[in-house]
């Protein structure tokens, strides 16, 4: 009987409804697929050809693919550990550990690659810390092992803020059979957590791997080849290789997410959710201590060393202030304005990236739509292309639409972003419709309560921990993102990304630690507000 | 620990009171209400950005205005652009970017481009935008004000400022003796793993590309091949390798002038000396930042009075003090630190025209294996 349901569903629900969100999913998936429409269009206008423009392709993408799996378990790894023991032990902390574990999302990639190295390269603050120890020299970070390391370290909370979501809604009343049959709590992290997050992991790490694939600043500052580089350093003299290697990673990044979604829809298995009680929390013992040394090892790497390494910048800028006069002078002014400006920015469009992709979620993971999961892969592969291929295509098909006049406008900045970011909701969003038990929908169905009202009091409190994750992916993404924001935003709506990059630019370091570190306390404070909070009562963290 | 049920908060004694008022505060208060309450703080947050939001920031679209696009960064640029909307009252809409990028934008907006007026950082940027033909010729009135070696041959596009290739090294790690006069000195093995360059970097390539229409596409390989057998550390851009020789990490590197410069504007203590190469040695190019009008500009005379205006001698001594760049008009000096400029410039160089152009230069760079 279960595979029955499995497979044909009853739903609560009319054809209408499903109507609806089938053409508001295929015109989702039609906007999400411009891009890939510009790069085809541009290669037919550059006559891409394959032994040209494909021939010095094969090695760019062994290593594009080599890092981006490398990258992804890494992630995944990391990030499930972090969640399970904030979400389920008793480590000293965690509160705050909860709040910080998401943030290294929050650096805009060249700045934070840029503090990472200027922490641990020759001569770097590690060294002169480490250097009463006896230990002379740190090794270089560079190549793969660099561009592995910085990725990860800045990727993980795609995974981690998915399954956090996920072990919130979990109901402990399976942990807790499991314990009654004898399993001790890593056993039953094994058998019955990890199962039950597979979904979540899953999609975490697909974000994890696209967005691997779609860095430039780290591979670029880290001189790894892959087929960004490829793609940045031919865009001016050899268009048609660059936009070559854009479809080669976009079919790379296709493949990938029809996969993932086979795999992981394998392997699936979602228990209902239940919230009335609060999760057990498993007693670490003679565990806490290393356990507490490892947490905070990690989030001192990936989050406190860039922070510290901003700091120092900061401080060393207010020490020569009044020595240095002109561009290079640390200033306080006009940080307010563009503070603002982000805060809005990704609040909105955290809002519209997620409201959009819920009814796609509810067609693909709640009726299980063949056409659904169609839109769904499109709209994903999306993350993949570089932010600046993203700009370019965007800024064609608007100067080629009705929209014309609303060019380099905020609403369409907001689309724009939406577009880019929008694979973060989506995928997160089908995780949280799947967490919502059909028979509760059954019951409230039963018991006479329409349509808006069950959605509003039985689905929505029941998906928003995902949903927030959701949102709360997209909103750290478009807070720091950057060549959209350059190539798009109306002029005179400067972000906190624009300053920054602005000043790293010119080496003002002390400037960009600055708007850095103001990027990440507005981001903190957002987490907390938004997931941390929130999660915090369902789960009883 | 003998019991597992008691590695279980709630079947350890210590712990049952917090459990239990867990679970009451849980009944008490539906989530609902918790809900509720933060989802109205967050509907008031939302409103009001978005209010604020929608009333910020929206450009002048007026008769009187202009839009730069700019691959120079805003503060490098920004104080002399309001300098010049406060004494002609017509106002500059700037949007910044990377100059590459931003010719990218120009030729993918076409002849909807919102833009009048494209400065580019680099020669490379400047010359795509002219390939393609997007740039408007500009008149001689404006070109005359240019010594010919630092505006474009065919009068498309004219040079606002310098940027001279320099070595930079570490005063602690390298001597006097070691620094050469010539840049092709640099392929001796008593330099072997002591030059940081940044082959993938943009002024590298122009460099590189300067060394092929002054010496041949023979030498130029020649040498580059001699800085991969000595296997000179590779670096993303100059920054970083001005970064490397001030902590000690590589002796010298090849870079442009100013970075050095700066470093000591944001760091006055820093360990770093700039030594130039003769004048007339190829390792001294000088690299030319340009503006130019774009054939899409509905307000070209506006356009053109920019560019006038950031050849005059006011906006020129900013840029020599200020940015620590060479002016190219006759009558403004460089900083009294700086030798005097070189004759030879990028803009010399017709980047379309030279057989390969920028391509055959990238092809010299990798097939001499300096790209580690």
């Amino acid at each position: 009987m279960p595979q029955a349901i499995k497979s044909r569903p009853r739903v609560v629900g009319s054809r209408m409804v499903y109507g609806g969100l089938s053409v508001w999913s295929v015109a989702l998936a039609v906007v999400f697929v411009t891009p890939f429409g510009y790069l085809i269009w541009r290669s037919f206008d550059l006559s891409v050809t394959w032994s040209d423009n494909f021939s010095q392709a094969w090695g760019p993408l062994r290593n594009t693919i080599f890092l981006a799996l490398s990258v992804s378990v890494a992630a995944a790894v990391v990030a499930t550990w972090l969640a399970w023991m904030l979400a389920r032990t008793d480590l000293p902390g965690r509160r705050v550990w909860s709040v910080l574990a998401p943030l290294p999302l929050a650096f805009p990639s060249f700045v934070g690659a840029i503090a990472l190295l200027a922490g641990f390269a020759k001569g770097g603050l590690i060294e002169e810390l480490l250097s009463p120890f006896g230990i002379a020299s740190v090794p270089r970070i560079d190549g793969f092992w660099g561009a592995w390391a910085v990725l990860t370290l800045f990727t993980y909370p795609y995974v981690y803020l998915p399954v956090r979501a996920r072990l919130a809604t979990l109901p402990h009343s399976l942990e807790e059979s499991a314990r009654l049959l004898g399993r001790r709590p890593f056993s039953v992290f094994f058998s019955v957590v990890l199962p039950q997050s597979v979904t979540a992991i899953s999609a975490g790490s697909l974000l994890v791997f696209l967005y691997t694939v779609s860095d430039f600043g780290a591979v670029a500052l880290l001189r790894y080849n892959t087929l960004t580089r490829s793609i940045f350093s031919n865009r001016l003299i050899d268009q048609a290789t660059s936009i070559a290697h854009g479809l080669l990673l976009a079919v790379l990044a296709l493949v990938v997410v029809v996969a993932e979604r086979r795999l992981s829809s394998l392997g699936s298995s979602t228990a209902p959710p239940s919230r009335l009680r609060p999760a057990r929390t498993v007693l670490l013992g003679r565990w806490r201590w290393p356990a507490m040394a490892a947490v905070v090892g990690w989030i001192g790497v990936a989050l406190i060393g860039p922070l510290a390494v901003m700091g120092f910048w900061v401080v060393r800028g207010i020490a020569n202030r009044g020595r240095i006069t002109g561009p290079l002078a640390l200033s306080f002014d006009n940080i307010l304005e563009p503070a603002r400006n982000t805060l809005s920015i990704g609040l909105i469009t955290a809002l519209v990236a997620v409201a959009a992709m819920l009814p796609l979620a509810r067609l693909t993971a709640r009726y299980r739509s063949k056409l659904g999961a169609i839109c769904s892969n499109l709209v994903v592969t999306g993350f993949a292309l570089p932010g600046l291929v993203i700009a370019l295509a965007f800024s064609f098909w608007v100067l080629h639409s009705p929209l014309v006049s609303f060019y380099q406008s905020l609403p369409l900045l907001v689309l724009a972003y939406s577009l880019h970011f929008g694979a973060q909701a989506a995928r997160v969003s089908e995780t949280a419709v799947e967490t919502v038990p059909r028979p509760l929908e059954e019951v409230s169905h039963t018991l006479g309560a329409k349509r808006v009202r069950r959605f509003f009091r039985v689905d929505l409190p029941l998906m928003s921990p995902g949903l927030l994750a959701g949102a709360g992916l997209v909103l750290l993404s478009t807070m720091k993102e950057l060549p959209i924001t350059l190539l798009l935003h109306p002029i005179g709506f400067d972000t906190l990304s624009i300053r920054i990059w602005t000043a790293a630019e010119e080496l003002a370091f002390a400037q960009a630690g600055l708007e850095s570190l103001v990027l990440v306390a507005l981001s903190a404070v957002l987490t907390w507000f938004l997931l941390v909070r929130r999660v915090r009562f369902w789960g009883d963290v | 620990m003998e019991n597992p049920n008691l590695l279980y908060k709630h079947n350890n004694p210590k712990y049952r009171a917090t459990c239990r008022s867990a679970r009451r505060i849980a009944v008490c208060r539906p989530a609902r209400h918790i809900a509720a309450r933060s989802t109205a703080l967050l509907a008031v947050v939302l409103v009001v950005a978005l209010a604020t939001t929608l009333l910020a920031g929206c450009g002048d679209d007026s008769d009187n205005s202009i839009t730069l696009y700019s691959g120079r960064n805003e503060s490098l640029i920004g104080p002399i652009i309001e300098r010049f909307e406060a004494e002609t009252g017509i106002t500059v809409n700037v949007r910044y970017g990377n100059s590459a990028d931003l010719a990218l934008l120009i030729d993918t907006e076409g002849s909807n481009s919102p833009a009048d007026v494209f400065i580019s950082q680099s020669p490379g940027a400047i010359g795509f935008l002219n390939g393609r033909d997007r740039l408007r010729a500009l008149p001689d009135s404006l070109l005359s004000l240019h010594p010919e070696t630092t505006r474009s041959p065919d009068g498309n596009w004219v040079g606002l400022t310098g940027r001279q290739r320099v070595l930079v090294y570490n005063p602690n790690l390298v001597s006097q003796d070691d620094l050469p006069d010539s840049v092709f000195a640099l392929t001796d093995p008593k330099y072997s793993g002591r030059i940081g360059v940044a082959p993938q970097n943009s002024s590298f390539q122009d460099f590189i590309t300067g060394m092929r229409t002054s010496q041949g596409d023979d030498v130029t390989a020649d040498w580059l091949k001699g800085m991969a057998d000595n296997n000179s550390p590779n670096y993303a851009k100059n920054s970083a390798i001005v970064d490397a020789v001030v902590r000690g990490e590589v002796d010298m590197g090849l870079v442009n002038h100013y970075y050095l410069l700066r470093r000591l504007g944001e760091e006055p203590n820093a360990t770093g000396v700039n030594h130039y190469f003769a004048p007339d040695d190829i390792g001294s190019l000088v690299i030319v930042t340009a503006g130019a009008v774009l054939d899409s500009s509905d307000n070209r005379g506006n356009a053109e009075r920019l560019l006038r205006f950031l050849l005059n001698e006011e906006a020129q001594t900013y840029f020599a003090t200020e940015t620590k760049e060479y002016p190219l008009v006759a009558g403004v000096s460089a900083l009294p630190e700086l030798p005097p400029r070189p004759e030879l410039t990028t803009a010399a160089i017709d980047f379309g025209n030279l057989t390969g152009g920028l391509e055959r230069t990238l092809n010299l760079i990798q097939a001499s294996g300096i790209e580690q």
